[in-house]
């Protein structure tokens, strides 16, 4: 068998899987936790776009993925907006905060930049505090609206349960995915990377490294804020939480782990995190304690001190190890 | 309105001061080792803890002060480990944003350990003075708070000295002005490094126990302390301790008038502001070299 | 004194120094030529000790050192004084010439080398208080080199002192450089572009080009060698 066919027979599996597994496995509680890693997914693909592959530190995430949520709600709530037009106005209304946000990174790297992007979330997510008769402040938005049913002809789908939104968010995750490659192995990938690991060289060469960063930004806002538009008709309560600076960390945590600057890893990081945090819960009531984010800190230093390129590189590692040496490096990283 | 004014600029520096100690041990060590520690305000939350459990034993303003001195050993204890087994293997070898997400990694390992051994609910350390209350002109402050100040001023003192008189600590400022030359003075950079952070985690374990003294002591309580310690290492130039001096009772008596007269709510956001502008006017901070030295 | 046998420094990938070897008697004033990029200051970095090698040793009054720190190189009294006058910026003249004796522990030999080095450079002594960063090119690289003097050393190693100065200045740092050599019992390796001093006052000298040694002779017989005046002499 050729190995392009082995891989796309492969490919064809592993789509195959993830249709079908909500019919397999049908507990409400397993799939709630799978479309949260997969909201997660879209997270730490996006991130991994700004910070792995344009070198842009980016710790105010979660304020894209908080205006998301809060416009895909209100527009809902208070204009009476379709949910599924909300998705794309909290991608687009994020995509613009990111767009603000690429113009400091013009001029900032580094702590400049990260304590910037820092305190753009923390004034933002003031601000849903504090705006309460927009945002009902701490209390958040709740009964924000389902996804409503869609109809095509005498085909209908309805969205009442998580099986349903696994279909949503899997078509998302996909998407992005497809997008994320897109951007990657394409010209606009290349000159990010170059941005990213010498942006003087990359300014030297024409490449217009202000026009990069601003795009990079938008783009990456854009896809947080649908992740959280995802997020606010599946879970239907918004709070100022959403924006902390916890969600970054934990959207931070899982690219690192999974393998930051890779295509695959931040798939693998946000969906075996969140996995893994959830049998950590089940263990809670053996420990009596909750060690999940102590375990997260830990393997983020282990990662980076032992593992760089995160599990795509153990995995790699594992790979070349037994097939032959000379195997190019792949700065796209390879999709298992 | 007069008296309230002076008032206000008082409350603030004696926080300012605290934020200064704290962010003096930040830009010490991001000038020496080029490193940005985003878990900086969790050694502060060690020394706070290191208090509550002392004064448990030792009540009293005794207590008090010795905790002082623990949380400082204690801390820098803390800050040579973190050093040598995380930070140090790092440098020359991985970029700053790796630098960066370790510290962070550490942050969240350390916020999350003490959740786990300390409880998340908030504790108290007792005020040894028992909320007694010192009046002059027509402001007035606590006992407690004045003692703070004084603290935060003999450390910060302290360290000048060491930093302008001691062989040690010159050799500190050296390395951070130029590192090569630094070596070739015979000057042991690891021992350096290891020096550094000691002096910086224990000043940040001391500004921690005033801290969780003036406010409540709880497992998340570092991350305010972190970004305020950045926003002043900002302010002042990165690396640079005169700034870092400056810096943190620029921000805290900005932080005091803004909150009184601004917006209450907005009072933690004033840091932000302030380094906004300073990044867009005026990156280098007050006092910060210019680049390319 | 000093012996490199068969150095190699690499960065990376790049070769930066192939086979390097040469070596100074006690008292020697030798002299090190190579254009930009030949392989200079890295030479000085590896027996410094900055920059270890990857093959090759280098022996010390019959001591190997090339897996020393260079903290403890600099103890046994090798001295690198490095291009570009690297001082620090932010310290005065007197804190950065003390900087220079941080591995001494006799206080009062240290007072007398800075009574030397005051001696020796006058402009120093007017501007003692002042931050280093505020002297002018010249002014620095005299700080550069009597910090260099006040480590007490054995085998002084001077990367390009004349670099970036105007011809009086350079005229300057060469009497000074001449001076220290007659006046101290000490060895120097000069590393400069302007050969034709370095000729002048050195015994002998090596010729780097592309992390190679090409020639090894006497000052004067370096003078008159054809390729050297090509090359390095502007003829």
């Amino acid at each position: 068998m050729s190995k392009r066919l082995k891989h796309r027979l492969r490919s064809v599996a592993v789509v195959a899987a993830l249709l079908i597994l909500p019919q397999v496995v049908q507990e409400r509680y397993f799939l709630h936790i799978v479309v949260m890693a997969g909201i997660y997914t879209i997270m730490t693909m996006s991130w991994n776009l700004l910070a792995g592959y344009s070198g842009q530190l980016n710790l105010g995430h979660a304020a894209f993925f908080g205006i998301g949520a809060y416009s895909s709600a209100l527009l809902a709530m208070k204009l009476g907006v379709s949910p599924w037009f909300g998705l794309l106005g909290g991608g687009v209304i994020a995509g613009f905060f990111g767009f603000l946000l690429g113009f400091p990174a013009l001029r900032l790297s580094g702590p400049y930049l990260a304590i910037t992007t820092i305190g753009f979330a923390e004034i933002l997510r003031l601000v849903a505090v504090n705006w309460v008769d927009l945002t009902r402040g701490s209390l958040g938005l709740s009964g924000i609206p389902l996804l409503t049913p869609i109809r095509l002809g005498s085909w209908g789908m309805e969205f009442y349960f998580e099986r349903d939104y696994y279909y949503v968010v899997l078509a998302a995750v996909v998407f992005t995915y497809f997008c994320m490659l897109r951007f990657t192995h394409s010209e606009f990938g290349v000159s990010l990377q170059a941005l990213r690991d010498d942006e003087q060289g990359a300014q030297s060469i024409g490449i217009h490294t202000s026009q990069y960063k601003l795009a990079v930004f938008t783009i990456s806002a854009f896809f947080a804020g649908m992740a959280g538009g995802l997020f606010a008709h599946f879970t239907r309560l918004v709070s100022p939480d959403t924006m902390s600076l916890h969600v970054t960390f934990d959207t931070l945590t899982m690219t690192m782990i999974g393998g930051l600057g890779t295509t695959a890893g931040p798939i693998l990081g946000a969906v075996l995190l969140s996995l893994l945090s959830e049998w950590l819960r089940t263990l809670e009531d053996f420990f009596r304690m909750d060690i999940r984010l102590v375990l997260y800190g830990f393997l983020l230093i282990l990662t980076i001190r032992f593992m760089r390129e995160g599990l795509v590189g153990v995995v790699r590692a594992l790979k070349e190890g037994f097939s032959s040496y000379g195997k190019g490096r792949n700065a796209g990283g390879d999709h298992d | 309105m007069e008296s309230l004014f002076l008032q206000q600029t008082l409350n603030g520096l004696i926080i300012g001061s605290i934020y200064s100690l704290i962010a003096i041990g930040l830009t010490m060590i991001f000038g020496v080792m080029k490193i940005s520690n985003f878990a900086h305000g969790d050694y502060s939350m060690v020394g706070a803890y290191t208090a509550v459990f002392l004064m448990a034993w030792v009540p009293g303003w005794m207590g008090w002060v010795g905790s002082i001195i623990a949380a400082a050993a204690v801390v820098g204890i803390l800050g040579i480990v973190t050093e040598r087994l995380i930070f140090r293997p790092l440098i020359g070898r991985w970029t700053d944003i790796d630098i960066i997400m370790v510290s962070i990694g550490l942050f969240i390992l350390l916020e999350n350990l003490a959740q786990l051994f300390f409880g998340a609910t908030p504790q108290m350390i007792s005020d040894p003075f028992k909320g007694a209350t010192v009046h002059i002109g027509g402001v007035s402050t606590s006992v407690l708070r004045v003692f703070c100040f004084g603290f935060s001023c003999i450390a910060i003192g302290a360290l000048q000295i060491f930093l302008n008189r001691s062989k040690l600590g010159v050799a500190i400022r050296a390395t951070s002005q130029n590192r090569f030359a630094a070596q070739l003075m015979g000057v042991d950079i690891n021992l350096i490094y290891t020096l550094t952070f000691w002096v910086g985690a224990a000043l940040a374990g001391v500004a921690g126990v005033l801290y969780g003294t003036t406010f409540a002591v709880h497992p998340l309580m570092g991350a305010m302390p972190t970004l305020k310690a950045f926003v002043v290492t900002i302010l002042g130039g990165m690396g640079n301790i005169r700034g870092a001096i400056f810096g943190g009772f620029i921000l805290g008596i900005a932080e005091s008038l803004g909150g009184n007269y601004l917006a209450m709510e907005y009072q933690h956001a004033i840091g932000f502001f302030i380094i906004i502008l300073v990044l867009l006017l005026r990156p280098r901070g007050l006092f910060g070299a210019k680049e390319g030295t | 004194m000093l012996r490199v046998e068969e150095i190699n420094v690499t960065y990376g990938k790049a070769v930066a120094l192939m086979d390097v070897s040469l070596h100074l008697e006690r008292g020697e004033l030798v002299t090190l030529l190579g254009s930009n990029g030949a392989g200079k200051s890295t030479l000085l970095k590896c027996v410094s000790g900055i920059k270890p090698p990857i093959k090759g040793r280098t022996i010390f009054d019959g001591e190997e050192i090339q897996k020393l720190p260079s903290h403890k190189i600099v103890q046994r009294g090798i001295i690198h004084v490095p291009e570009g006058r690297a001082v620090f910026p932010d310290l005065t003249v007197e804190e950065n010439l003390r900087m220079g004796a941080f591995c001494r522990k006799d206080e009062n030999a240290v007072r007398k080398d800075m009574d030397f080095v005051f001696a020796l450079l006058p402009r120093l002594q007017e501007r003692i208080n002042q931050s280093a960063g505020t002297l002018s090119g010249g002014e620095a690289q005299m700080l550069a080199i009597g910090r260099g003097l006040l480590a007490e050393p054995k085998l002084l190693m001077l990367d390009e002192p004349s670099l970036g100065l105007a011809p009086v200045l350079r005229d300057n740092i060469f009497a000074v450089i001449r001076q220290i050599y007659q006046e101290k019992d000490i060895t120097i390796l000069l590393v400069e572009q302007n050969a034709r001093w370095a000729l002048q006052v050195a015994a002998r000298g090596y010729v780097l080009e592309n992390g190679r040694i090409r020639l090894e002779d006497t000052g004067e017989k370096l003078a008159a060698n054809p390729h050297v005046q090509r090359a390095y002499l502007g003829y």
